[in-house]
């Protein structure tokens, strides 16, 4: 069994994913958008094409880092959330939420328009909103009931209209009339650039891939491969499209056209070609705005998972399993944005227009985050596709100039809408998330760069129980060694997968670890002023995993959890464990938290090299709650008085704490002496909180030496017990 | 070239499913590692990790319990979109010989072997071999012939495989086997399984037309009453 329940498949392959992007991208964007195209660039409108599909290049790239390394539900909102915090991820998730709904009902109202334009009996906007409802109801109908995997069926439909667009494009081009091209730009360099802002959502696609990146099989391969090349084909292609139809058809009659694809294809394709063209237009549309609510509820269930919107929208249907109130407030809002056509006369520009502006924010500030992750450099950022120096600085610095340039050219009603959209997205992080969202981001670390020499406490958590109560010795640990660096703590978390596959989602798994390892961070930080990181680790074996973490941060200690059972059977204290107790580099303090508090510890102290170390650690837990430990040593008289025994503990004692450089001040010295080591031990230990017991060195065998008195201690003490064993 | 009857089978079931399967037929098998398998069906609306996170203790005590019940050398809960590649995935991971599909037996005395061709006809008899081996059961070997092909090569087929179960050490008198001639083989067999309490059948590599019709597989599966392994086709 993997951890939290269950695993997690990866079910789309390369075709899937090219399929849910490119059959995305060649949807109603190639069918619809020529002719508005058309009209404000003229011919030039094939450039406006290349320059916003260099645009979508340039975030694919990074979207491609981003998703490589946490390959996870979201997409950009994801990526923008972790590195910059939640006040950038609920404008980012909001700002792609609202746009993939603008983006469905853009699709659905081109759906009614090529349904109604080419039926004799059919006109009116009316009609073509009504029929664009009707299909949206639908497309929610089927998607509130869900559909199993038929990935066969949409790779036909999805192949056959790409096919009938290749045909489309490979004829006409020797329909082309060079007269048609001239002149090629009659509205200049800003009719291009403003065109290019909107038909930026044609290239809505790769951010889909991105959405549904937790599914994807294989995903540091198949991810980048299908969002580039899928952007960089498409790109292609609409250029060709755009050259096609200006070329056939002079551009002002195009721009006049509702359904310019279909006009360009009766002249050179005669009536069959129209019907082909009207065919792949529907099922465009409709393969489009369905990809788009799924892609809606991914982005909802991810905003859900971080605590920027409410897990309400997330449940899931009782029988159908469907995201189902997601579902229907995406479909909501479609529907009305839909309606609004019937009052609006350029509804699908300004649809189109809308929605690009959303997503070129987001890419804006996609841009800087990949420039955080690479400053700040997190550990569990580890990403497969990296991109090359000098690829990386200019492609986030080339984004982020080229997204704001094609935005300053958007319809001044565009900018207010989604500057709106914007504005509440800052309003509701304030209103609502400010106090749920648990992940700061990253942004304080990327500014900050590495701190100096720091003293690493390594916290292997895995038991959220115990894990708060461990931190916090960790943090006076590192505190109490201040003097050797800067505190840091270092918790990690092991999701152990026996057989690590890349068809399996571990990433989902590492995520919920990592929120509730960063919600009990928050606290422990702010109380104990210390810096914490976390670890997310997938391995088969969690003791070698955390051995590694302990090597990969150089750390100068470990606090384990444990339970305080001893289980004879073949193992000292559990398979987990013993590997790091037995090979750690560093000092490990193993620790059975058996009550709240610290309180007052007690340090048995016996001669041999952990005494300093055992002392050492007795102190450093004595600050958790203020107190002053106890440094304990057990006599046995043997044939002398027993103030010469008591003196001698006293000196095993002294020796000890100066050796670990104690004041004397710092502590407290007891000695008992009895017949009985044993019991002594046991019944003096008894009066403290916190018992501090070395574990032998490492002889030069492989085994951990575990004494009886030890033993004792461990099964008889009501508080809290931990081993220690110096490096 | 007697075998040791070390046989791994995957035993796939739906944990959305609050009804537990029957699978009471994995008590008659004998000694065969069994794998169990729980998956949780995700439509491709839902993020895995949202059915998870709703579903996933619910479906593990489910998946537990039948654990409990049966015993099993590994269990696993997986959430997917796609059961088939899931069941692939696992039985490579634990290098299982046959997938079971559930179905109604009442004690597995008579088990029919619908063979083929030389399509996997080793691996389908490696496992009926460890099945005879580690249970009291006898086989039936099936096969059909085309209208227009000879028999008696349908006859060499079939006993061919008899003397390989025996070269397994199976007892002769275990084994028998029946030859239909023209007819449907997929509606023969769905008829024959009617007297048999198992069928073991081959996996086939699906057709394009099947990937995207269903597979032959499928339809066989679905019309029988009775419990079915399914020998995985492994290179």
């Amino acid at each position: 069994m993997s951890a939290e329940g269950g695993e997690l498949e990866r079910t789309l392959g390369f075709v899937e994913a090219m399929t849910l992007g490119g059959g995305t991208m060649i949807g109603a964007g190639i069918f619809i958008l020529p002719g508005i195209a058309a009209e404000t660039a003229g011919p030039a409108s094939s450039v406006s094409y290349a320059i916003a599909g260099f645009v979508a290049l340039l975030a694919a790239l990074s979207l491609s880092e981003l998703a490589t390394g946490m390959p996870i539900a979201g997409g950009s909102y994801h990526y923008v959330n972790r590195a910059l915090g939640g006040l950038f991820g609920a404008v980012v998730g909001w700002g792609m939420w609202t746009g993939l709904m603008f983006a469905s009902a853009f699709y659905m109202i081109g759906f009614g328009q090529y349904l109604v334009e080419p039926l004799p009996f059919l006109d009116g906007r009316a009609v073509i909103v009504g029929i664009g409802l009707v299909g949206l109801a639908l497309l929610l109908g089927v998607n509130y009931y869900g559909t199993e995997e038929s990935s066969a069926f949409q790779n036909v439909t999805i192949g056959t209209e790409t096919a009938i667009i290749l045909v489309f494009v490979a004829v006409g081009l020797f329909f082309i009339d060079p007269g048609n091209l001239e002149p090629f730009a009659p509205f200049g360099a800003g009719g291009v650039v403003a065109t290019t802002g909107i038909v930026f959502i044609s290239f809505l696609g790769f951010e889909i891939i991105a959405t549904v990146a937790g599914e994807i099989k294989n995903p540091s391969r198949i991810i980048p491969l299908s969002m580039i090349l899928s952007v960089v084909l498409v790109t292609i292609l609409y250029v060709l499209v755009m050259l096609v139809s200006t070329g056939v058809i002079p551009f002002e009659s195009l721009g006049e056209s509702p359904i310019p694809v279909s006009d360009v294809a009766v002249v050179y394709l005669g009536p069959l070609g129209v019907i082909a063209i009207v065919f792949a237009a529907i099922i465009a549309a409709i393969s489009s705005s369905n990809s788009s609510i799924l892609a809606a509820s991914r982005v909802i269930y991810a905003m859900g998972r971080d605590g920027i919107v409410t897990d309400w929208l997330n449940a899931s249907h009782p029988r159908f399993y469907t995201p189902h109130r997601a579902i229907a407030a995406t479909g909501g809002v479609t529907a009305l944005l839909i309606l609004a056509g019937l009052g609006v006369e350029t509804i699908i520009a300004l649809l189109a227009e809308a929605a690009s502006f959303s997503f070129l924010v987001s890419y804006s500030l996609v841009q800087v985050s990949l420039v955080v992750f690479r400053r700040a450099d997190p550990d569990d950022y580890d990403p497969s596709f990296a991109l090359p120096w000098p690829v990386y600085p200019v492609v986030p610095i080339l984004g982020v100039l080229l997204s704001l340039l094609v935005v300053s050219q958007m319809a001044t009603v565009v900018v207010v809408i989604g500057s709106g959209i914007v504005a509440f997205g800052v309003v509701w992080y304030a209103v609502y998330a400010r106090g749920r969202v648990v992940s700061e981001g990253l942004l304080r670390e990327a500014i900050r760069g590495e701190p100096a020499e720091p003293f690493r406490v390594v916290v292997p958590v895995a038991n959220p129980g115990t894990q708060r109560g461990l931190l916090r010795l960790a943090a006076a640990s590192a505190h109490a060694n201040e003097d050797r660096g800067t505190p840091e703590l270092v918790a990690v978390n092991v999701t152990p997968v026996a057989h690590p596959s890349p068809l399996q989602n571990v990433e989902a798994d590492r995520a919920d670890h990592q929120r509730d390892l960063l919600e009990n961070a928050h606290d422990i930080a702010t109380e104990m002023d210390v810096t914490l990181r976390t670890r997310a680790v997938v391995a088969p074996d969690v003791g070698e995993a955390i051995l590694d973490v302990i090597e990969d941060e150089a750390a100068d200690e470990v606090i384990l959890g444990w339970d305080g059972t001893l289980d004879w059977d073949g193992h000292v204290f559990g398979t987990t464990v013993d590997p790091v107790v037995r090979d750690a580099p560093c000092d490990v303090s193993l620790v059975d938290l058996r009550t709240e508090t610290v309180g007052t510890p007690v340090a048995l102290v016996a001669p041999g090299p952990n005494a300093p170390v055992v002392a050492h650690q007795a102190v450093e837990f004595a600050t958790v709650d203020g107190t002053v430990p106890t440094l304990l040593n057990v006599q046995s008289p043997r044939s002398e008085s027993d103030a010469d025994a008591e003196a001698r503990g006293q000196a095993v004692v002294t020796d000890a704490a100066e050796a670990a450089g104690l004041d004397p001040d710092e502590y407290d010295v007891r000695v008992v002496v009895d017949d009985d080591v044993g019991r002594a031990v046991v019944e003096a230990t008894g009066q403290y909180d916190t018992v501090c017991v070395g574990l032998s060195g490492r002889p030069g065998g492989s085994g951990i030496r575990f004494g009886t008195v030890t033993e004792r201690v461990v099964h008889d003490s009501p508080g809290n017990v931990a081993l220690i064993r110096g490096s | 070239m007697v075998r040791t009857g070390d046989l791994t089978i995957l035993v796939p079931f739906d944990v959305s499913d609050a009804e537990p399967p029957a699978l009471d037929v994995l008590d008659d098998l004998g000694a065969v590692e069994v794998v169990l398998l729980g998956y949780f069906p995700v439509p491709d609306q839902a993020e895995p990790a949202l059915l998870r996170d709703q579903y996933g203790s619910e479906a593990a005590a489910r998946l537990d319990a039948v654990a409990d019940e049966r015993g099993a050398h590994a269990e696993m809960l997986v959430f997917t979109h796609d059961r088939e590649a899931t069941i692939d995935r696992i039985a490579d991971e634990y290098d299982c010989d046959a997938v079971l599909t559930a179905g109604n037996s009442a004690g597995v005395e008579r088990v029919l072997v619908p063979l083929r061709g030389d399509v996997n006809l080793d691996r389908i008899l490696g496992v009926v071999a460890d099945l005879l081996l580690a249970g009291e059961e006898t086989a039936t070997l099936f096969h059909s012939v085309p209208e227009d092909v000879d028999p008696s090569q349908g006859e060499l087929l079939l006993m061919g495989a008899v003397d390989r179960l025996v070269e397994y050490g199976v007892d002769r008198d275990r084994v028998d086997w029946r030859l239909a001639e023209g007819g449907d083989p997929q509606s023969d067999i769905a008829d024959l399984a009617a007297e048999y309490d198992l069928v073991v059948l081959g996996e086939t590599e699906p057709s394009l037309a099947e990937r995207i019709i269903g597979t032959v597989l499928v339809g066989i599966v679905d019309a029988l009453e009775v419990p079915a392994l399914i020998v995985r086709d492994v290179e």
